[in-house]
C-alpha cells in the first residue's frame, strides 16, 4: 500500500510540471499549444538515450529541457507571426510527428520495442534507486519548477505576457516584442515539460512510443482547463484531483483494458463539460479569447 | 520509369481521399471558423460503423454504405447541436471551441477503443486481387472507383457551393456572418447544415478508406491532419486550394515514401506543411490577409 501512495505521489509530481508548464504557455500567454506531449516524449527520450550512452543524469536531465526547448522554439517560428489556429495544427500535428518518429526511427529509438534499463539518477553521489528516494527528488524538482514559474509569472515579464495574451496589439503599441515575448515563454514552457519527461523515463526506466500518443494530452488540457486558466493554485488542485480520481476505478475493478479508455472518457467529458458551464474553470481569472 | 508513374498514380489516389478530408473540413472551417479537430474522429467512427453493420451484422452493402453516411452526418450534426452551438450561445471564442473539439476527438476515440477493442480491423468486401496493369503501373478496380467516385462528388459539391441557393447562403455566411443576418440568412442553420454536409463526405471518406486499408482506432487523427495541411497549403477557406492541396500532398507523399520507410509518410505531411507555414502560410490560392 505504502508503495502504491509513493508511486502516485511522484506520478503527481510528473503531471504537474507538466500542466504548470502547459499553464505557462497557454493559460498566461495564450498561446494553444496541443504539442506538449511531443515536448515530454523528446524530453524522455533525450535523458534515456543519453544515460543509456554513459552520460552523467544530471547532463541528461538539462540536454532533455534543452532539445525540448529547441524543438518548441522551431515550431513556433513559422507560426508566430500567424493566427493561434495555426499554432494549434502544427503543434498538433507536431505530436504526432514524434510519435511517428519514435515509432520508426528504429537505430535511434529502437521502435517499438522501446528503450529498456534506463538507469535510476544518480546526482551528487546520491543514487536515487528506491521508489522513496525517487519520490523525494521528484518533490525537489516539482517544487522548483513551480517556485521558477511563480516567479516568472509574478514578475514584471509575467505581466507583459498576460498583456500578450489579452491584447496583442496594444502591447506592441507599448513597444515590447511580443513574437520574442511569445518565443521565449513557449521555448520555457517546453523546458519543463523536457524536465518532466526526463524524469518520467528515469522513473519508468522503460519508455516507448505508446507512452507518448496523442491520447496522453486530455489529461493535462483538462487539468489546465479545470484548475482555470491563469491559476497555479488551481492547476495544482486539478492535478492531484484527477491524477487520484481514475485509481478508484481500479478498485472498482474493471479490468485494465477498460480502465484507460474509460479514464480518457472521464477526463474529455469534464473537459467539454467544463468548457460548457464553467469555461473559467474553478480557480481562473480569465476567458480564452 | 514504370515506378515513378506508380508512385505517381498511388499519389493521385491518396491525394483523392485526402481532397475529401480537406474539403469537409475547409468547408466547417470557412463557415464556422474554428479548427474542427474532431472532423477525425467522425470519419475514424463512421469506418468502424461500416465494418460493424457489414462485416458483423452482415448488412447488405449498399444499406451498410447508406447508413454509415447517414451516421457520420448525424454525428457531425449532434456535435455541432450539443457542443459548439451552445458554446456559441454564450459567446465563447474559437479558442474555446477549438479546445473542445479535441475533447470530442478524444472522447469518441476512446469510445472506439472501448466498443471495438485495439486490434485492427478489417472490412473485407473485396478480396485481395493482383490489380490491373497499365503501362508497368498495378491499380486495382476499387483504387479507380476511389479516383472516379471522389472526383464526381468533389464536383457536385462544388456545383452544389456555386449554384445552389443554400451553397450561396453558406458562402455568404462564411463570408460575413453578420451582413448574412441582416440580409435573413439564419447563421445557425448555415452552421448546422455545414456541419451536415461536411461531416457525410467524411463519411463518404470513411468508406473508401475503409475498403482500402485497416481501420484502427486513431486513423481518423492521422487522415485529419493531413485533410488540414491539404487544406492549408492549398489556401485554407478555399476549398478548390484544398483538393488542389490534397492531391499535392498524395504526390509528394508517396514519392516520398518511395526513398524513405513507409512509417515516415506522417512526418512528410509535416515537413511540407512547415515548409508551407514558413514561406506561404496563406497556401497556393489563398489571399494574403493581415492578421
Amino acid at each position: 500500500m505504502e508503495v502504491y501512495f509513493i508511486h502516485l505521489g511522484i506520478l503527481i509530481g510528473i503531471y504537474l510540471i507538466l500542466a504548470l508548464s502547459l499553464q505557462l504557455a497557454l493559460g498566461y500567454t495564450g498561446l494553444i499549444n496541443l504539442g506538449h506531449i511531443g515536448f515530454f516524449a523528446i524530453g524522455a527520450y533525450t535523458s534515456a538515450l543519453l544515460t543509456l550512452n554513459g552520460f552523467s543524469f544530471l547532463f541528461a536531465f538539462l540536454a532533455s529541457g534543452f532539445i525540448a526547448m529547441l524543438s518548441a522554439i522551431i515550431l513556433l517560428i513559422p507560426t508566430n507571426k500567424l493566427k493561434g489556429d495555426y499554432l494549434a495544427l502544427a503543434t498538433l500535428s507536431f505530436t504526432f510527428v514524434v510519435y511517428a518518429l519514435a515509432l520508426n526511427w528504429n537505430s535511434l529509438t529502437h521502435g517499438p520495442i522501446g528503450l529498456p534499463g534506463i538507469p535510476k539518477p544518480y546526482l551528487f553521489g546520491i543514487h536515487f534507486s528506491s521508489n522513496l528516494s525517487f519520490l523525494i527528488l521528484t518533490v525537489i524538482i516539482t517544487l522548483a519548477s513551480y517556485l521558477i514559474i511563480k516567479r516568472i509569472i509574478d514578475s514584471p515579464f509575467g505581466r507583459v505576457l498576460e498583456a500578450t495574451r489579452d491584447n496583442e496589439l496594444s502591447t506592441r503599441i507599448l513597444g515590447k516584442n511580443t513574437y520574442l515575448i511569445k518565443l521565449y515563454a513557449f521555448g520555457l514552457s517546453a523546458v519543463f515539460a523536457g524536465f518532466s519527461g526526463s524524469l518520467y523515463a528515469h522513473y519508468i526506466t522503460y519508455i516507448d512510443p505508446s507512452s507518448f500518443t496523442l491520447m496522453q494530452l486530455i489529461p493535462i488540457l483538462t487539468i489546465v482547463i479545470i484548475g482555470g486558466i491563469a491559476s497555479l493554485r488551481g492547476t495544482i488542485m486539478a492535478t492531484i484531483i484527477l491524477i487520484l480520481l481514475p485509481e478508484t476505478f481500479r478498485f472498482i475493478g474493471f479490468s485494465s483494458s477498460i480502465v484507460g479508455p474509460m479514464r480518457d472518457i472521464i477526463y474529455a467529458l469534464l473537459l467539454i463539460i467544463v468548457l460548457l458551464y464553467k469555461p473559467k474553470g474553478f480557480y481562473g481569472n480569465v476567458e480564452l479569447e | 520509369m514504370s515506378i515513378i508513374l506508380q508512385l505517381l498514380v498511388n499519389g493521385i489516389i491518396a491525394g483523392a481521399i485526402y481532397s475529401l478530408v480537406a474539403s469537409g473540413f475547409s468547408l466547417i472551417y470557412s463557415t464556422n471558423k474554428f479548427i474542427h479537430f474532431a472532423h477525425g474522429a467522425v470519419i475514424a467512427f463512421s469506418a468502424y460503423v461500416l465494418y460493424y453493420l457489414f462485416s458483423v451484422l452482415e448488412l447488405n452493402f449498399v444499406l451498410a454504405v447508406i447508413l454509415s453516411i447517414v451516421f457520420a452526418s448525424f454525428l457531425g450534426y449532434v456535435m455541432n447541436l450539443l457542443v459548439y452551438k451552445q458554446l456559441r450561445k454564450k459567446h465563447a471564442s474559437y479558442v474555446i471551441l477549438l479546445i473542445a473539439s479535441v475533447g470530442i476527438l478524444m472522447l469518441l476515440q476512446s469510445l472506439i477503443l472501448i466498443l471495438f477493442g485495439a486490434d485492427i480491423k478489417t472490412i473485407g468486401l473485396i478480396k485481395i486481387t493482383k490489380g490491373l496493369q497499365f503501362w508497368g503501373v498495378f491499380i486495382t478496380p476499387l483504387q479507380i472507383l476511389i479516383v472516379f467516385l471522389s472526383l464526381i462528388l468533389l464536383a457536385g459539391f462544388y456545383f452544389f457551393m456555386k449554384k445552389s441557393k443554400f451553397g450561396k447562403a453558406m458562402r455568404a455566411v462564411s463570408d460575413n456572418r453578420d451582413v448574412a443576418e441582416i440580409v435573413g440568412i439564419s447563421s445557425e442553420k448555415v452552421y448546422s447544415w455545414s456541419f451536415i454536409i461536411g461531416s457525410a463526405i467524411a463519411g463518404v471518406a470513411a468508406i473508401l478508406i475503409g475498403l482500402e486499408q485497416n481501420l484502427t482506432p486513431t486513423m481518423g487523427t492521422s487522415l485529419m491532419i493531413k485533410g488540414f495541411a491539404a487544406a492549408i497549403i492549398g489556401g485554407i477557406g478555399s476549398t478548390y486550394g484544398a483538393v488542389l492541396g490534397a492531391f499535392l500532398l498524395g504526390i509528394v507523399e508517396n514519392f516520398g515514401i518511395g526513398y524513405l520507410p513507409s512509417g515516415y509518410k506522417d512526418a512528410i505531411a509535416f515537413i511540407i506543411l512547415f515548409i508551407f507555414l514558413l514561406i506561404r502560410p496563406q497556401g497556393i490560392l489563398g489571399i494574403k490577409r493581415r492578421s
